[in-house]
């Protein structure tokens, strides 16, 4: 007994009960845990019975007072984490894939649990009093509650939630998904690190833009002894990610996640994303030639007076080219965000040309940004990126050519019917 | 480790350039605004039943004209094949001012503005347009703006007893002739030769 259930000792009788009134209250009969408790009580204070043999007895009590065939079992059928979904009740068994740390005292542990279907978030609250879960190794885990929390199912440990580790280690291989077929939840990836991003809030370690032969997703890593850094071009395997959403896609954080770099790997990142035809109606300010903060991983855009944010005075800045601006189709405006190699194919204007212009010209950085503004504003272009929620990334732009079939087809559909009536 | 509660504030949504002819915003009388802030914003009606607080057009820059001695201003009138767009850049939109200013017509100009309704004297009722860019574009870029307003104009019509304007429309514009509107697209897009 001693070794089956080292956890059971942490459990007093009110939060069996709970458990056990929970567990009638699954198959529709209210049962209220005092009266349950009283039972427990008497069975093991004053008959010497243990905790378990007297939860199964109780339990089977019960169900016989309500007519029940039997008690909902005590392991309620072993579910497969794959097939998880909120509001249920289950027992698990699973190995422990990914630990990061509680972003609140009121958090214990939290981190990931896998079996050969899938993985899934775990919360163990403080006062829930669970033990703390080690990396690798298998536990089956009773009386869990599967929760969902903006949008992704997670397993909460509570007061009557029990945890075995299990002697021997499942073992099964990690399912990889492909970025297109993201969902909210937990998920091991294969891809390559394409871009990295300027962090928009001081607690994000790294931000970016990773993606497969199917598409690319946006990820964050926040500050802390977790946090891995991914290099641009190389391919990584992530195993155990936390996949969330923002403004209604999917984003990947990184913290707890293992990534581990395969240095020999090619990928060719698929476009996977939208396209986007329309006019531009304006180009913004920051537009043209930016001064970017040459200090390691800062990358921020400099005033005219060369001053980081950040970092203060940086006379040492490196050039950029980029455009932000506004795609309107006439029933919706978008922003866009072109960076360097997309205004240098679609306006012909090198990084280098536009700093020249800029060093050299009496209205210096200005003169890139009406040249770029006369060539793009005003005209019609596709645009083919990724909608960052409040921006497009745009990967790939052109100019849009008159389009003789749509004139073909408009003429039929306007004419046709108009001769109609 | 989620996403930071201010990242998800609902944020300021700029207002799309609808693509109307000429001879249709020559018909907008009724305007409005949407709330009762300063700063809310002001739309204009159009016939076929949309409000619209920017427009977007390409045509032809026909004359020009420097008004103003403290404060100039330029007036000048975009040709589409339905009609005119009396259009307007002042001291107040500097850059398109400045745009203006270097721009020799006949050109081909793409103008990014809003629309303006307002009574003469007379009682008559003028529509224009405040710019707020204007670009030299080429020929194809205006022949690419006819076949998009004529399929704007179209699925303004299709839409005409569904939009969110639909009972507004019925109301200031009473017996709207939708054929007109789609004949007049009809014959914008016979003059574009290929």
């Amino acid at each position: 007994m001693a070794t089956d259930a080292p956890v059971e000792m942490y459990m007093d009788l009110s939060e069996v009960a709970e458990r056990i009134s929970q567990k009638f209250k699954s198959q529709s009969v209210e049962v209220d845990a005092t009266f349950v408790e009283n039972k427990l009580r008497i069975l093991v204070d004053q008959f010497g019975v243990n905790l378990n043999e007297a939860e199964k007895t109780v339990s089977e009590n019960i169900a016989k007072e309500h007519g029940l065939e039997s008690a909902p079992r005590q392991t309620l059928e072993q579910r497969e984490i794959g097939t998880l979904l909120p509001g249920e009740w289950v027992m698990i068994e699973g190995k422990v894939v990914g630990l990061s740390n509680p972003v609140s005292p009121t958090i214990k542990q939290t981190g990931v649990i896998a079996d050969a279907t899938g993985a899934i978030q775990f919360t163990a609250w403080a006062r829930a009093n669970a033990p703390l879960l080690e990396m690798g190794q298998s536990y089956r885990i009773e009386s869990v509650v599967v929760d969902e929390y903006r949008g992704v199912p997670k397993l909460n440990f509570h007061a009557g939630t029990t945890i075995t580790p299990l002697e021997e280690n499942i073992t099964f291989l990690p399912q990889v998904t492909n970025v297109a077929d993201l969902r909210p939840g937990v998920a091991c990836l294969r891809v390559k690190m394409v871009q990295e991003w300027e962090p928009r809030h001081e607690r994000i370690f790294q931000t970016g833009l990773v993606g497969d032969e199917t598409g690319t997703v946006s990820f964050t890593t926040w500050k802390g002894d977790d946090a891995p850094r991914l290099e641009v071009g190389m391919v990584y395997n992530i195993f155990y990610a936390p996949v969330g959403e923002y403004q209604g896609r999917p984003q990947v954080t990184l913290n707890g996640a293992t990534c581990v770099p395969d240095e020999d790997a090619e990928m060719e990142v698929g476009t996977g994303g939208m396209t986007y035809q329309g006019a531009i109606v304006n180009i913004g300010p920051g537009s043209g030639v930016i001064k970017r903060c040459p200090v390691e991983g800062c990358n921020r855009v400099l005033s005219r007076m060369n001053y980081c944010p950040v970092h203060e005075m940086q006379n040492d800045f490196r050039y950029d080219l980029r455009i932000k601006g506004v795609l309107d189709d006439g029933e919706k405006a978008h922003n866009i965000l072109m960076q360097r190699e997309v205004v240098e194919t679609v306006t012909g204007v090198t990084l280098e040309q536009a700093v020249e212009t800029a060093e050299n010209s009496p209205m210096g950085m200005d003169d890139v940004f009406y040249r770029l503004k006369d060539t793009m504003m005003g005209r019609y272009f596709t645009c083919m990126g990724n909608d960052l929620g409040d921006t497009i990334l745009v990967r790939e732009c052109s100019p849009v050519a008159f389009d003789k079939d749509r004139h073909t087809e408009l003429l039929n559909l306007l004419g046709g019917e108009a001769d109609g009536e | 480790m989620a996403s930071e509660g201010r990242f998800n504030q609902q944020r300021y949504e700029r207002e799309p350039a609808r693509r109307v002819f000429a001879a249709e915003l020559r018909e907008a009388t009724y305007h409005f605004k949407d709330g009762e802030d300063e700063k809310s914003p002001a739309y204009v009606l159009l016939p076929t039943g949309e409000r619209c607080n920017r427009i977007f057009i390409i045509g032809s820059m026909t004359q020009k004209e420097k008004r103003g001695d403290q404060n100039v201003f330029y007036n000048f009138r975009v040709a589409d094949p339905t009609g005119i767009f009396f259009v307007s850049a002042s001291s107040y939109q500097q850059e398109a001012m400045q745009q203006v200013s270097r721009i020799e017509p006949p050109a081909f100009v793409a103008v990014v503005g809003k629309p303006n309704v307002y009574e003469a004297p007379d009682g008559r009722i003028f529509v224009s347009v405040r710019a707020e860019s204007v670009t030299v574009v080429e020929k194809e870029m205006r022949d690419s703006w006819i076949l998009d307003a004529a399929e704007s104009t179209l699925k303004r019509i299709e839409r005409f007893d569904q939009s969110a304007d639909t009972a507004l429309t019925q109301e200031h514009y009473p017996g709207v002739n939708l054929d007109l509107y789609r004949r007049m697209a009809y014959e914008a897009l016979r003059q574009i030769q290929i």
